[in-house]
């Protein structure tokens, strides 16, 4: 490619960018290392990035997950409407977690610092954004029926004022949050992450004699979106449409996109999407844009850096009330159960012009398991979410992977943690046989967990699942998934299946089983390698069964062999 | 040892077995004199090579095998085994219900937009993970008994597999290994022929993935281990230095007898390059220069670490044998003590390409030995690190490993022309690009590294060794704000060296998780004497005299509710709720100078608790060789132009024989100094060799910074 005489030779920036990552990354590590809660720091549910003074998202730490670093990349301009550059003063701390400005639920809050030089003035904005332990409401899930069940609504606001914290603020959100510490100390935490990133980013203009990022700004952001148009353009013209159906909160909802290709632009319009649900599962327009521009750059170019230039140009459009583009005061608390099936339909109407570079689609949403109960001695409430994931969709060549985020980029907790931390016990957490979809090359496995309470006290299980009702679709001849389920069991009696996503009130001895989905599966089944069969089946990860019907393979147990005959045979018969 | 006994026994010997040499290196006690072998690797009985090389070092030292008093070894095996899979068949036995804690991992992808990422299979594949009944909870306490009557069935199904090793890793064993015992016994009893490790023993920390990982990284080298250490003894044996005690290095800078190391091989995983770290520590307390930062650069990667007060900083884990583009996440993790650097992708053979942005980015991609950089004129064609150095005249075509090997300019010429097509820049700009990136890219990862500890890496003197470190060190020393540069004579075989100075040491850590407030001192302190006295037995064992040992104790405490803790030192003396303020003040100290800030008001708990036993800290009196002149231009053996950036165009500069300066001797830079296995190209400032030999460089401008 050719590229235009720079404002800064090639070098020079290559050593100003790598430089600037590494101050976000550091604004991350110390974000993540004082941080209260598992949901941060092993489960990375974070973003963390650097902000030019005008407002242009430049860089972002190498960690969290698309929802946040692309409606993060966005929302600055709101803080800036509301409180305008010049009244500024170091010290200052802006937060909120309006879902419609950052990314799409009250969990998350967001909080920005200005940094300014050491002449006072006014040089970059550092933020950050977490997701909460608590914020009020019904607890997290997708319960409600307006946003003002959700919790505690923080429209942006100083959190800190010339370095004085907002005693009111801090009140109310002690107030009405059930873990006011964990909370509190998370949003401690991501000032500490802004302020070390702020530091670090001051010593980087000293001693590269910058006065602000402009310059680097510019020319960052205009090489990505250069990149970015390369590889759009790089795709033949053309109107390319998918849609799905998830579960819905009690019934299947379609979700329907056209992506408009020309030239060396994208629109992806959502239109034929289902209207607004009743019930907390919608997304708000900010945080379908983030997985859009998330999985066009998966597929296009995994390698440009993520910023205001490679968004600009992708544009993004969803019928206002419609479940792409809720509007107030729509409940949203669930909107990552939808929004994680957006890089997957994407995908699919891709796979028609490029197929060699998109997944099948996989489990796509992290299931959010939301305890809350009272402990034992004393009766104190305590609340607890973990993450946890299913298998990602085949690859053009290879086999997908067992029990791993696509596309969110958060982690789950390690049994251990969970039971130290709460009054629960995890009986099982086990991969679950063939529900990997087959192919040539297959989904990947999904996984199951039972759970119950060491108490004889309720306890309440708030469900934010998915793909329980439609399994994962594969690719190019390869075959669905495993569908997810939750199963209750009353001690000794009957095992009942949940059919939404209302939270449900468990009794004591009651046990609950996720069983997360799989992946879809790449190719046709049949052509896949007789040994790679065989290594799934003695794994069991597909079952002789399954090896036999789904891909044609028998397989000799008592000599953990392949029956090279019979596989022939059946292979044949099915015109393989 | 006594005097007279150090007078019959002279010599310490440390062997280092890398990938490709087995680097040796003999002291000698009564001079101060070193003596040096380097030998090809014997990848497939590594014993041989030693014997080898001891028989060209004691030759070279004109001193027979009864001359040795002391062998201190440290090796490549466990990683080269981890990363080739070449260690034993091996199983696993785990809680019913969570054999697959080792391949669900952590769920998280480390890279967010690459699609075809590839995650490490676990050490024993499903088939080969069993399950137990039994269950222990978060408290300790027991849910389900252990299935004593199901363990001949297991045994059955281990052999069945074909298992040569087992690791045993139960839920919850750091809080009761009751269980992980038990079913140890048992099996052993039922199959003496396996090979048994237990997570209680091996990683007695809280969090399933990691600690079973950890375990089974540990038995599955642990038959070759053993097969190893056994061949080296019987060799020694034969060669008539079986007397000699034979020590390992451990990868946390400590030694460890050979008993040891059988148990606890994983222990042994990064002990090369930890030695290195140990050599640079004891080079800076012998110059004064207590706080340094090492920078050790070899031909696919670059590693650095940091030295604060004489030490190098211990770190709880380390992640191996990584599957996907050297990422941080790909690899397998293990929890073990382990001198903390920083290694990149970044080496003489790391390749520049250009990026979709237009940008130049150097590695991590490697053209490794074979075909190795273009220049090696073995067929690559691809610009690495190495052509751009000689591009730019840092090399000498005909002096490359002292002669013995020639390199292309032409060929490097010709691989780097396209590359600066591309960059719209002419062939020398390209060169001289490819340098300061990887340049930068050193820099960075040693700047990040000191942040990641609390500190600054500006300051601090820069020692350099490694086949390409001191090529490059005098430019990373200018990014860093350095004030000093140090090149020590015989940069090539630093690493052997700190195996000379390790001291005999072990760490323990045990977890007791409890609020400060609330904690069980009694309790605490128990498992601190414990961990202590068992290392004191170790060391007893060893021939340490109780007086000559030190024990260091701390506590990882975090505020309530946070995920990572903060190592504060313990001080001797039984705990008790008196020490309560004193811990709560360590700990905001630290956590101030880490984060900035501390919060306010919130309860701290303890998470676990370390002890490091540790003997004396060997004495290396090292004396510089006799010989050489003290006015440099008398050393001067020629000149060069090489590539100056501060002019921007090439300048002729003198280039002096290492060996030929003497202690005392001063010149100026710009300058080339060669020795055998590594070039130093100084930029400026001013240089002196210092009573060691070593080549110190008083960076210009460094107190005006």
């Amino acid at each position: 490619m050719t590229i235009p005489p720079p404002a800064i030779d090639p070098i020079t920036l290559e050593v100003l960018w790598n430089r600037l990552i590494a101050v976000v990354n550091e604004q991350a590590t110390a974000l993540m290392r004082t941080s209260f809660t598992t949901v941060v720091r092993e489960s990375g549910d974070l973003s963390a990035g650097v902000f030019d003074r005008r407002g242009n998202m430049i860089a972002q730490a190498v960690t969290g997950t698309p929802g946040h670093i692309n409606s993060m990349a966005t929302c600055i301009h709101h803080f800036l409407a509301v409180f305008p550059r010049e009244g500024l003063r170091p010290g200052d701390v802006l937060i909120t977690n309006d879902p419609h400005k950052t990314s799409g639920q009250l969990n998350d809050f967001t909080v920005i610092t200005p940094i300014f030089g050491r002449d006072g003035r006014l040089v970059a904005f550092f933020g950050s954004t977490c997701h909460a332990i608590d914020i009020g409401g019904r607890g997290l899930g997708a319960d409600a029926r307006s946003i003002y069940e959700e919790g505690l609504f923080v429209p942006i606001m100083k959190w800190r004022e010339a370095g004085e914290p907002n005693a009111a603020l801090v009140a109310i959100l002690r107030a009405n949050v059930r873990e006011p510490e964990q909370v509190l100390g998370d949003i401690h935490a991501q000032e500490a992450g802004n302020e070390v990133g702020g530091a670090r980013l001051l010593e980087f203009l000293d001693e590269f004699g910058l006065e602000d990022l402009e310059g680097l700004s510019d020319e960052i952001i205009a090489r990505s979106e250069r990149a970015m148009r390369v590889a759009i353009a790089a795709v033949p013209d053309g109107v390319y449409t998918n849609a799905a159906y998830c579960d819905g909160f009690d019934k299947p909802l379609r979700l329907a996109v056209t992506i408009t290709k020309a030239g060396d632009s994208v629109h992806v319009d959502w239109a034929g999407t289902d209207p607004e649900s009743p019930r907390g599962i919608n997304v708000v327009l900010n945080y379908t844009h983030a997985y859009v521009t998330y999985a066009l750059k998966c597929a296009l170019c995994p390698e440009v850096p993520n910023n205001e230039g490679s968004f600009r140009p992708v544009t993004v459009t969803a019928p206002p009330g419609s479940l792409l583009n809720a509007q107030p005061p729509a409940p949203v608390a669930g909107r990552h159960v939808i929004g994680h099936f957006l890089p997957g339909i994407i995908f699919g109407a891709l796979a028609r012009v490029i197929p060699d570079r998109v997944l099948a689609e996989g489990a796509a949403n992290i299931w959010s398991t939301q305890l809350t109960g009272r402990r034992q001695e004393g009766g104190a409430p305590w609340t607890y979410v973990w993450f946890s994931c299913g298998g990602t969709g085949a690859r053009p060549h290879s086999d997908g992977l067992h029990t791993t985020a696509f596309p969110s980029g958060v982690m789950g907790v390690q049994v251990e943690s969970i039971e130290s931390l709460t009054p629960v016990i995890v009986h099982r957490r086990e991969i679950t046989r063939d529900s990997g979809g087959a192919g040539r090359f297959r989904g990947g496995c999904g996984q199951e967990m039972e759970v119950s309470s060491r108490t004889d006290l309720p306890w309440n299980l708030g469900p934010v699942f998915d793909r329980t009702r439609i399994p994962a679709g594969g690719y190019s001849g390869g075959s669905a998934g495993g569908r997810g389920a939750i199963r209750i069991a009353a001690p000794d009696g009957p095992t009942r299946e949940l059919v939404d996503k209302s939270q449900v009130a468990l009794a004591p001895g009651e046990r609950f089983t996720l069983q997360l989905p799989g992946g879809g599966g790449f190719h046709d089944p049949f052509t896949r390698d007789p040994a790679a069969v065989l290594d799934d089946v003695l794994d069991e990860i597909v079952s002789p069964e399954a090896a036999r019907d789904r891909y044609g393979v028998v397989i000799d147990l008592s000599n953990a062999m392949v029956d090279e005959v019979a596989t022939a045979a059946l292979r044949a018969k099915n015109g393989r | 040892m006594g005097e007279r006994e150090r007078d019959a026994r002279p010599l310490r010997v440390g062997i280092d077995i890398g990938g490709t040499f087995t680097d040796l290196i003999a002291f000698d006690e009564r001079t101060g004199a070193l003596s040096i072998g380097k030998v090809l690797t014997t990848p497939e009985v590594p014993a041989a090579g030693v014997e080898i090389g001891l028989a060209e070092t004691l030759s070279n030292a004109g001193e027979g095998p009864d001359a040795i008093g002391g062998i201190i070894h440290g090796t490549t095996l466990v990683t080269n085994a981890l990363i080739e899979r070449k260690g034993a068949t091996t199983a696993l036995l785990t809680t019913k219900g969570f054999r697959d804690a080792v391949e669900i991992r952590r769920e998280g992808r480390y890279d967010l937009y690459d699609l075809s990422l590839e995650m490490p299979s676990p050490l024993a594949p499903r088939r080969r993970r069993l399950e137990v009944d039994e269950r222990i909870l978060a408290d300790g306490s027991i849910l389900t008994p252990l299935d004593l009557a199901g363990i001949p069935a297991l045994v059955a199904r281990l052999r069945a597999v074909g298992a040569e090793a087992v690791a045993i890793s139960l839920l919850h064993a750091y809080r009761n290994p009751e269980h992980e015992r038990a079913l140890g016994a048992a099996v052993a009893e039922a199959a003496p022929e396996l090979v048994i490790s237990l997570s209680s023993e091996v990683v007695a920390e809280m969090h399933e993935y990691e600690r079973t990982s950890t375990t089974l990284a540990n038995v599955y080298v642990r038959p070759l281990v053993e097969r190893y250490l056994r061949e080296l003894e019987e060799r020694l044996r034969a060669g008539g230095m079986g007397a000699s005690p034979l020590l390992v290095m451990l990868s946390s800078g400590g030694t460890a007898t050979v008993e040891t190391a059988r148990r606890f091989p994983i222990r042994l995983i990064e002990s090369g390059p930890a030695a290195g770290a140990l050599a640079a520590a004891h080079y800076g307390a012998l110059i004064g220069r207590p706080n340094l930062l090492s920078f050790d650069m070899g031909g696919t990667t670059a590693k650095a670490c940091l030295i604060d007060g004489g030490e190098p900083i211990v770190a709880a884990d380390f992640e191996v044998a990584r599957v996907y583009r050297f990422k941080r996440g790909s690899g397998l993790p293990v929890r073990v003590p382990v001198i903390e650097m920083i290694e990149i992708g970044a080496g003489g053979g790391s390749i520049a390409r250009v990026d979709s942005l237009g940008l130049l980015k150097v590695g991590p991609d490697s053209a490794g030995a074979e075909p190795g950089p273009a220049c090696y004129g073995r067929g690559g064609t691809l610009p690495t690190v190495t052509d751009a150095d000689l591009l730019l005249g840092y090399l000498d075509p005909h002096f490359f490993l002292g002669g013995r090997m020639a390199l292309d300019g032409a060929a490097a010429a010709a691989a780097i022309a396209p590359l600066a097509a591309q960059l719209g820049l002419d062939p020398i700009a390209a060169a001289w690009g490819i340098h300061q990136v990887v340049n930068e890219n050193m820099a960075g990862a040693a700047r990040i590294h000191a942040v990641e500890r609390g500190t600054d890496s500006r300051g601090r003197a820069l020692f350099a060794f490694g086949g390409a470190g001191p090529v490059h060190a005098y430019r990373v020393a200018e990014i860093l704000r350095a004030p000093e540069l140090i090149v020590p004579l015989g940069a090539g075989v630093t690493s052997a060296l700190g195996f000379l100075v390790a001291p005999l040491a072990f760490d323990f850590v045990r977890s007791y998780p409890a609020p400060l407030a609330d904690l069980d001192w009694d309790r605490a302190d128990g498992l601190l004497m414990e961990m202590a006295a068992e290392g004191l037995a170790t060391l007893a064992r060893a021939g340490i005299p109780a007086a000559a040992i030190t024990v260091r104790r701390s506590a990882e405490l975090r505020y309530r509710g946070q995920g990572h803790e903060v190592a504060v030192p313990l001080p001797d003396g039984p705990l008790s709720a008196d020490s309560l303020p004193s811990l709560e003040e360590a700990f905001a100290g630290v956590y101030r100078r880490l984060y900035g800030r501390v919060a306010e008001g919130v309860p701290l708990e303890a998470v676990s608790w370390r002890v490091v036993v540790s003997g004396p800290r060997p004495s290396l009196d090292l004396r510089a060789p006799a010989g050489g002149v003290t006015d440099a231009t008398l050393a001067i053996k020629g000149e060069r132009p090489i590539y100056l950036p501060e002019r921007g165009e090439f300048v002729t500069v003198p280039i002096y024989d290492r060996y030929a300066l003497a202690p005392g001797a001063t010149f100026a830079g710009p300058a080339i100094v060669e020795e055998r296995e590594s070039t130093a190209i100084i930029g400026g400032g001013t240089i002196r060799i210092d009573e060691y030999r070593n080549l110190i460089v008083a960076m210009p401008g460094a107190s005006d910074k």
